[in-house]
């Protein structure tokens, strides 16, 4: 049934155009690009909550300031992700690479929810410290490795054919 | 060019890189992600300091601070960048070569790391210049931007020239 979905997304005109024309290397470069400032403004507050960089920064100030442009940066990454996914849906949720990159992609966003909504919530009392609360350093731990395979693994995915 | 090309494909150099790409699994992809990861060090630091001096990212950071902290991160990232890319044009010095588009990612990139270094030495040496020279300022950091922006785009072009330049 969700096979049905996968072939009524590649046989849209627009994933037809976007396939056959330089839309999908503009789609693939705008990904990269946009990821890779995601992953930027990422791996500064994950330093930082680490312990690891820009320590006279509290913690707080970062989040606030580095937060809404891995947001925007991950919306166009999606926006541009799915412009790529529908040229070859079917193809696509078949390839174990693509399926952990998804995976991994979905555990990311668990762990920013956690982060977000949990640790964060007593940030004040530990907002100027060099090192955050244990659960706060697993959680930058975790989204550094998360994100990286997500990366690696969205590579892998043109890599399998 | 022609040289170049010639010299890099018959030597010691070509054949480990091939070895390396063609039988190390996954290296292609491992060695596309570490490029990855360097160029998300360069935005994190080059790219940043560009949007702060135009006023559009990190408010509350110190223009001359940012460059003393982070200029040993775009140059981590620029080593990271050479050195896993490197790899593939070792192996296949002709596909990268003649490739126009590769051409002008370097041509880019060029610009850029001087933009950037100019950037970082005005940054940590004369850090008011940004109130005095308030055009100049922005200028800069718009040009390094763009550059950076049109390195990253090109470098992913190149996979794709045919696009851009059919018949290639």
């Amino acid at each position: 049934m969700l096979n049905d979905l996968w072939l009524w997304l590649e046989m849209l005109p627009i994933a037809g155009e976007i396939g056959a024309t330089w839309w999908f290397p503009f789609m693939e470069s705008l990904h990269v690009l946009s990821l890779a400032i995601m992953l930027g403004a990422i791996l500064m507050l994950d330093l930082r909550v680490l312990g690891w960089a820009a320590l006279r920064y509290p913690i707080s100030t970062l989040n606030r300031e580095l937060v809404p442009w891995s947001a925007a940066a991950f919306l166009v990454a999606n926006v541009t992700g799915l412009a790529m996914f529908i040229t070859r849906a079917s193809h696509h949720v078949e390839n174990p690479a693509f399926q952990i990159k998804m995976l991994l992609l979905l555990l990311a966003g668990v762990n920013i929810a956690y982060f977000h909504f949990r640790v964060m919530r007593t940030v004040s009392q530990w907002d100027s410290n060099t090192r955050a609360p244990l659960a706060a350093r697993l959680a930058a731990v975790s989204s550094l490795l998360l994100w990286i395979g997500v990366t690696l693994a969205g590579r892998w995915v043109g890599h399998i054919v | 060019m022609e040289i170049l090309t010639s010299w890099i494909a018959n030597s010691p150099a070509n054949d480990l890189a091939l070895a390396l790409l063609g039988n190390v699994p996954g290296s292609p992809p491992i060695l596309q992600t570490i490029h990855l990861l360097g160029i998300v060090a360069i935005m994190a630091s080059a790219l940043m300091i560009d949007l702060r001096i135009l006023g559009l990212a990190v408010p509350t950071q110190e223009i001359q601070e940012m460059a003393q902290r982070l200029r040993y991160w775009a140059i981590g990232g620029l080593v990271g960048a050479f050195s896993s890319g490197i790899w593939f044009v070792l192996a296949r010095p002709s596909r990268y070569f003649n490739n126009p588009v590769f051409q002008i990612k370097f041509a880019l990139l060029v610009p850029a790391l001087l933009c950037s270094y100019w950037i970082f030495h005005i940054a940590i040496r004369k850090p008011d210049f940004w109130v005095t020279h308030f055009w100049r300022a922005k200028l800069l950091a718009v040009s390094s931007l763009l550059l950076w922006i049109g390195v990253v785009l090109a470098g992913r072009w190149i996979a794709y020239a045919e696009y851009l330049f059919w018949p290639a």
